[in-house]
């Protein structure tokens, strides 16, 4: 995971502007209010969620290395709920969000099956590194956010309204599969594969099948089979996500050929 | 013109009689009428669009709105059969919000209509529809149909049954897409028709030569590639494709008269009285439109006198099946049965 981590850091410095502008949708658990619509009011906060996430991950695992019999992992994910910097992360960068949740079901399910210490330390430095990480990226999204360059998270999503938009919608939302699979909702997860195939997907294959179908069929069978079997066959966070990655390769290059269908289309008077 | 379409122009005169002579006159005609004869739109309409074409249904919202710069247009967008239900209970609670809605699929129409929320359409608009396309209280847009694609290496077209029940009987191995919601639309048509026993014989007998693939289009290219002989698929996968590959090895047959020729369309409601409505359709159906649609879509054009997309036989040559298409989506029982059969 500390690789896909460090690509990810990467990809925040490179793309923090583009990935907030398209996640800024109705999707956060909790409410959409000041706490994700002005980051910068509240990165102070933030940082001091992040050491008190740090400091309460550290305190169940010291308890279970403590062999204290009272140790419960589900407190790991009653602590994240509990943190406004659950939204403000979740609306800006999906894809360490899911990293999050990836770590914390790493660090509870090694206490849960008993593993050695040292293998849970190895969990929660990872779920560490991926709190460190999202704080980096919702404070670059703050500075963009003043200098109003992203848009406002709102309460209902926008249609996209052109092929290349499309895309990048599907994009987005397939991240949001990554994320709900690591918080182990794995139906809610499906549902949202089948309807990003039907509601987005089939919206714009028409125009990629006379520019290359190949890559259509195989982009439908990511969607139909792929996907959807890595989901219920429980692969993994790091297999869907690598699932994931691929087709967001291959919606590059369809998006890439979309923007040459628009620029070629006669006008409709 | 008709005699038939003679009378309903004379029908529609007296309240054409204030417009313009050329306009007055292109409404009474049978068949596509231009843009340039329009009336200019003006006022504040809204507008639910269901999903539809990639970007091409925006394309032409952008291209009426650029063309009437007094229409203040206001559009909502989602799911069709969302929107058709948003309607229906915004009727119910005497809350008018939508003026048109515009369905990819005429189930979420027939949701619409069924609960009497569409305004009736004048005789002269719905006459410049396709005979078989007129409705009362709805104008169909554009169509799509159901095909057989088959591969021109390995099969002649005399082996192909004029029947879509016969294929279950025979040789030929059969591409199909069960997940697929065009098929499963194909399969409720099917079950319409034919009945629910009909249906699952002929789903088992299928199953017993075909080979699943997860879409349409990966019917039509395994067609292609020979991998199977014939399948099952909307028109418009194999014109794209021969669009993109014109020497592909893969041509279009049709059934006769059952749910293998099935034509589907998209379509549009007036849920308010008036002119502005009305004559914002007039423009989905123009020529233009019309023409646009079926050149960049694929689309058939449900307009008279409009020519459809290339590579696909008349429309007037094909024989689809006579049934109300609003009952296509009672899609649960046939999602039922397909899982009975194990074909889902």
């Amino acid at each position: 995971m500390t690789t896909t981590l460090k690509k990810m850091g990467a990809l925040v410095l490179a793309s923090a502007v583009t990935f907030s502008m398209l996640s800024s949708q109705a999707f956060a658990n909790g409410a959409i209010g000041d706490h994700v619509n002005n980051l910068h009011a509240h990165l102070g906060e933030y940082t001091e969620e992040v050491h008190w996430l740090e400091e309460k991950f550290g305190s169940v695992v010291d308890a279970y290395e403590a062999k204290d019999k009272s140790v419960k992992s589900d407190a790991l994910i009653e602590y994240w709920e509990e943190v406004d910097f659950h939204s403000a992360i979740e609306t800006q960068y999906v894809p360490i969000y899911a990293s999050i949740w990836q770590g914390i079901y790493g660090v509870k399910m090694a206490i849960d099956e008993g593993k050695p210490v040292d293998a849970v330390r190895v969990e929660q430095e990872n779920l560490n590194h991926a709190l460190w990480q999202a704080l980096g990226a919702v404070k670059l999204a703050a500075q963009y956010q003043k200098k109003g360059l992203v848009n406002k998270v709102q309460t209902t999503a926008k249609e996209p309204t052109t092929g290349p938009e499309v895309i990048d919608d599907i994009k987005t939302r397939l991240d949001r599969v990554v994320a709900k699979y690591a918080e182990q909702l794995h139906e809610v997860a499906t549902t949202l594969v089948h309807d990003t195939y039907l509601q987005r997907f089939e919206g714009v294959e028409g125009d990629l099948i006379a520019k290359d179908a190949a890559l259509v069929e195989d982009l439908e069978k990511d969607f139909n089979v792929t996907l959807p079997q890595a989901i219920s066959k429980d692969t993994g966070v790091d297999a869907v996500r690598k699932v994931v990655e691929s087709m967001q390769v291959k919606l590059d290059r369809a998006r890439a050929l979309l923007v040459e269908v628009e620029q070629s289309r006669k006008d409709v008077f | 013109m008709q005699r038939r379409t003679f009378l309903q122009g004379l029908a529609a005169a007296g309240a054409l009689s204030g417009l313009p002579f050329g306009l007055a006159q292109a409404m009474t005609q049978t068949g596509s009428v231009s843009v340039e004869s329009l009336p200019k739109l003006e006022g504040e309409l809204t507008l639910y669009l269901g999903r539809g074409e990639g970007g091409l249904y925006e394309n032409v919202l952008k291209a009426i709105e650029k063309r009437n710069p007094k229409l203040n247009l206001k559009v909502r967008r989602g799911g069709s059969a969302a929107l058709a239900n948003t309607i229906v209970a915004e009727t119910k609670a005497g809350v008018k919000r939508a003026d048109l809605f515009w369905a990819v699929d005429t189930g979420s129409i027939g949701v619409v209509t069924d609960a009497g929320a569409a305004k009736p359409l004048p005789n002269d608009l719905r006459s410049q529809l396709r005979e078989d396309f007129q409705y009362p209280s709805w104008s169909p847009v554009t169509g799509r149909v159901r095909t057989l694609p088959y591969n021109t290496e390995r099969v002649k077209p005399e082996q192909i049954p004029e029947s879509v029940m016969a294929l279950a009987d025979s040789d030929l191995k059969v591409g199909w897409a069960p997940a697929y919601s065009s098929f499963q639309s194909f399969v409720t048509a099917m079950r319409i028709l034919e009945g629910d026993k009909a249906t699952k014989a002929w789903l088992k007998g299928i199953n017993k030569h075909a080979k699943k693939y997860a879409g349409e289009l990966g019917v039509v290219m395994g067609v292609e590639r020979g991998e199977v002989d014939i399948g099952f698929a909307n028109h418009y996968y194999t014109l794209r494709l021969k669009s993109g590959k014109p020497n592909a090895n893969v041509a279009l047959a049709y059934s006769k008269g059952d749910a293998g020729c099935l034509v589907n369309a998209s379509g549009i409601v007036a849920l308010s009285e008036g002119d502005l409505p009305v004559n914002f359709i007039r423009y989905l159906l123009s020529q233009e439109v019309q023409s646009y649609l079926a050149r960049e879509a694929y689309e058939i054009p449900l307009v008279q006198g409009v020519e459809q997309p290339q590579g696909l036989a008349s429309l007037s040559t094909l024989s689809p099946p006579e049934m109300d298409l609003r009952k296509l989506a009672d899609l649960r029982p046939t999602l039922n049965l397909m899982r009975e059969v194990g074909v889902l």
